[in-house]
């Protein structure tokens, strides 16, 4: 993962494992809101990685930083080996703003001419059909830009993203304004990018559909990584299991003492045990003579594990970074 | 510089395949001059050296093309910047520079042809009267001579909301116009007005066009103003482009 100092430029395998983004120690404010608190974070080329946290958290400055739309007021941003400003003027990064109430378009153009016209501002474009087919919007080429819906707008804005064939992607809240079915061809197309060998960044609050593309999860809070890694690793990370049973005679305390038990919930005769080691806690069970039935372990989703690592900052700044 | 020729096109086409816009902003300053030559008690009115009917028409080639001037760059330009078009440029290679000069010179692309217009009508219907070479020379110099306008009008599109663009392109339009002396002679007006209008970029606009026609000499005033204006409004529009880059998030 660290590049040794001495091995830099030593042969070609390393020197395409450099970082694509590397945010050392940033901290950013606006006004009184500290937006990002000494942010540390590394991401290497090919990586797809999704940007999790609740609003507020630091994951739009974290892009404009990437874009250099804003400057760090401490800590340093490196882009493609590289300032970000001038990463972005090398054409090597495209980008999916958010764009509020706005289309993020300009206004009474055919979409094609203003796609051909972006393509044009980077120095080595990806062919105009291979764009038009990567983001599927071969039927909206006619179409006048104020025309198209909420979800056709992003699919332009996307291929405008990926217009220059950038080798990084960064996409803010790409899916905002889609319906379930286009957001699942949307991701799709996301992680089409990503085995193309681009490095993807994108914020995003769906949380499961990240976990499917993403090779890697990185939660923001408080303008700090709380928890990074691949999305099972993650899960797995936050106490994650929970076993479930019927029990006309469950006692609180008892149960509460069990071997790997965090937590216990009793609602009439159904318990919920949240477990570190599901294992010895149904052995525990068994030894204790416990008399449960219609037992059932599950894995707490990511949903569950991003509520715990955001729902509790002050505590996951122990585990985190000193 | 590829990136610039392509953004001026794409620009200069996006304006001028407009064409609700383009007649709107073409036809009300020729309505407006319609209007004026409708009204023969003016026809009495000199500004001294020229005759009423020539000075109408440089008036309204003036008062032309600050209309064509803020309304081509000062809406439009707010609304791609809610819209997030604005943002959506900053991260594509294309220079900040660009994208402003290129809204200038998009924005004098427009003023051509309303200068033009209202000189046709001065032609055919106005009585005004002159050698072909005086023409050219009077649509160069009125044309060049809107360039503060239209930088005015990007600053405009720069700086406010969309929704107040309209009132405030409005307003400045009729209080630049009228106190210009785009109107009527400056030298009907009070004494405090007069002395107001030889702050203002129209007035002098319209006296350097009147100065080709009538040979008073070099207006060396006119020039120092419209030069000073242009300047001004340049490094506001700088600095105005600056903070909005800076301005990053939504």
């Amino acid at each position: 993962m660290s590049t040794a100092v001495g091995g830099q430029v030593r042969d070609s395998a390393l020197r395409s494992s450099k970082h694509a983004l590397r945010f050392d120690g940033v901290t950013h404010r606006y006004g009184r809101h500290l937006a990002l608190d000494g942010l540390c974070l590394e991401v290497s080329g090919g990586e797809t990685v999704a940007l999790l946290g609740p609003n507020g958290a630091g994951k739009s400055t974290t892009m404009s930083l990437l874009l250099g739309l804003t400057r760090p007021q401490a800590g340093t941003v490196e882009v493609l080996g590289t300032a970000p400003r001038l990463a972005v003027a090398q054409g090597r990064i495209g980008a999916m703003l958010q764009t509020g109430t706005g289309t993020g378009l300009p206004s009474h153009v055919r979409v094609d001419v203003m796609l051909r016209l972006v393509m044009r501002l980077y120095r080595n474009p990806a062919p105009f059909d291979l764009t038009v087919e990567r983001a599927g919007i071969g039927r909206l080429l006619r179409r006048q830009t104020h025309q198209l819906s909420g979800g056709e707008a992003q699919r332009v804005r996307f291929a405008a993203a990926i217009a220059g064939d950038p080798e990084l992607v960064l996409l803010d809240e790409p899916t905002a304004a889609m319906d379930v079915h286009s957001r699942r061809s949307f991701w799709q197309m996301i992680h089409q990018l990503g085995k193309q060998g681009r490095t993807v960044v994108f914020a995003t609050h769906h949380l499961q559909e990240a976990d499917q593309i993403a090779t890697r999860v990185v939660v923001i809070n408080h303008g700090k990584v709380v928890a990074d890694g691949a999305g099972a690793t993650l899960k797995a990370a936050v106490t994650a299991r929970q076993v479930r049973f019927s029990c006309p005679s469950a006692q609180h305390d008892r149960l509460d003492s069990l071997e790997g038990v965090t937590d216990v919930t009793v609602a009439g005769d159904c318990v919920v045990l949240d477990s570190l080691d599901t294992d010895a806690t149904l052995w525990a069970l068994m030894r204790n003579k416990v008399d449960f039935s219609h037992l059932e372990i599950t894995s707490a989703g990511l949903e569950e594990a991003f509520a715990f690592l955001t729902g509790s900052g002050e505590g996951a700044d122990n585990g985190g970074a000193p | 510089m590829r990136a610039l020729a392509a953004f001026g096109r794409f620009e200069a086409g996006r304006l001028l395949r407009n064409w609700k816009f383009l007649a709107i902003t073409v036809g009300f300053p020729v309505i407006f001059y319609m209007l004026f030559l409708g009204d023969h008690q003016a026809g009495r009115i000199t500004d001294g050296t020229v005759p009423w009917r020539v000075y109408l028409m440089v008036a309204m080639c003036t008062f032309g093309s600050l209309v064509a001037g803020l309304t081509a760059a000062g809406g439009r330009l707010a609304g791609e910047r809610l819209a997030g078009w604005s943002r959506q440029l900053r991260v594509t290679p294309l220079p900040g520079w660009s994208y402003i000069s290129v809204k200038v010179t998009a924005t004098m692309l427009v003023i051509l042809p309303v200068v033009v217009l209202v000189e046709v009508v001065g032609a055919s219907f106005g009585g005004v009267h002159m050698p072909a070479a005086s023409w050219v020379e009077l649509s160069v110099l009125m044309w060049v001579v809107a360039l503060p306008f239209a930088v005015l009008g990007v600053l405009i599109g720069l700086l406010v909301h969309p929704e107040t663009a309209f009132p405030v392109v409005t307003g400045l339009m009729f209080l630049l116009g009228y106190f210009g002396g785009l109107f009527g002679p400056v030298d009907r007006m009070p004494r405090g007005l007069q002395t107001a209008a030889h702050l203002l970029p129209t007035y002098h606009g319209a006296s350097l066009g009147l100065a080709l026609l009538d040979g008073r000499g070099f207006p060396v005033e006119s020039c120092l103003v419209l030069a000073a204006y242009t300047v001004g409004l340049g490094l506001a529009v700088l600095q105005a482009h600056r903070v909005d880059e800076r301005r990053g998030v939504a």
